[in-house]
C-alpha cells in the first residue's frame, strides 16, 4: 500500500518535503516513524529522545487532522493516508 | 477572504473589501518581522492546504461568535525582511467591541492552530521559532 509522508520546517530540512512510501502491509504510525529513523539518523536524533520515545515537540497529522502524538502512535495507517510531521506551530 | 501567499498585500485593499453600510467598526491587525537580537529576515513556511482549511474554520467561528460582517486574512510565506508584513487580519462589525474581539480571536487561534512556521535568520545563525 502507498502512504504519503509530508514534513515541514526543521523536519522538512531533514526528510524532504514529501515522499511516498510503498509498504508491504499495514503498519502503525509508530512503526513508520521507526522506519524513517533507521533510514535517516538525523531524523532519529531530532524526533526521538535517548530512551527511544518520541520527543514532545513532534506534532503529527493524519489526513490533515492532528493526532495525539502520545496515544495514537499505535494507529494503523491505511492505503492512501497522508502523515505530516512537524514541530510546534509558529505562525502569525 | 482567506489567503496564504508569497506576495505582499495591500491593507488598504483589505479594508476596502471589508467596508459595508451595516459595519460601524473595522479593526485591523498587522504582524511584522521584528528585529529580535540580530534577526535579519524570516522564512515563513506553511502546510498550505491544512493551513487554508484551518483559517477558514477560524473565520467561520469568529463570524458566528462575534457577528462579524466581513473577515479578511492574509498570511505570507517565503523570505521576509525585518519590518515586512507577515500577517494581516481585518474584521468589520456593527460595533467596535465585536470587531476588536473578532480580530483578537482570529490572531490568537491562528497562532495556536494554523500549521505555519517561522525560521529566524540573523548574524547568530538560524533557528525555527517555537522549537525547544
Amino acid at each position: 500500500m502507498l502512504v504519503k509522508v509530508l514534513a515541514f520546517a526543521g523536519f522538512r530540512e531533514i526528510l524532504g518535503k514529501e515522499r511516498e512510501l510503498s509498504l508491504n502491509e499495514s503498519v502503525t504510525v509508530k512503526e513508520l516513524l521507526a522506519e524513517l529513523a533507521v533510514a535517516t539518523p538525523r531524523f532519529k536524533e531530532a524526533a526521538f529522545d535517548e530512551s527511544g520515545a518520541l520527543r514532545d515537540y513532534v506534532l503529527l497529522m493524519i489526513n490533515r487532522k492532528l493526532i495525539d502524538s502520545r496515544q495514537d502512535l499505535s494507529r494503523p495507517l491505511q492505503e492512501g493516508d497522508e502523515l505530516a510531521i512537524f514541530p510546534p506551530l509558529a505562525g502569525g | 477572504m482567506i489567503e496564504i501567499t508569497e506576495k505582499d498585500f495591500s491593507l488598504d485593499e483589505m479594508i476596502k473589501r471589508a467596508r459595508s453600510k451595516d459595519a460601524g467598526a473595522i479593526v485591523t491587525f498587522l504582524g511584522t518581522v521584528r528585529d529580535d537580537d540580530g534577526i535579519e529576515r524570516m522564512e515563513v513556511e506553511a502546510f498550505l492546504e491544512a493551513a487554508q482549511a484551518e483559517l477558514e474554520a477560524i473565520e467561520e467561528e469568529a463570524r458566528s461568535r462575534f457577528s462579524l460582517r466581513a473577515v479578511e486574512v492574509v498570511h505570507r510565506t517565503g523570505s521576509l525582511a525585518v519590518g515586512e508584513s507577515i500577517v494581516a487580519i481585518v474584521c468589520s462589525a456593527g460595533h467596535r467591541e465585536a470587531a476588536f474581539s473578532g480580530c483578537r480571536y482570529i490572531i490568537e487561534e491562528l497562532k495556536k492552530r494554523a500549521p505555519l512556521w517561522k525560521k529566524e535568520i540573523g548574524d547568530k545563525g538560524e533557528r525555527w521559532v517555537g522549537r525547544t
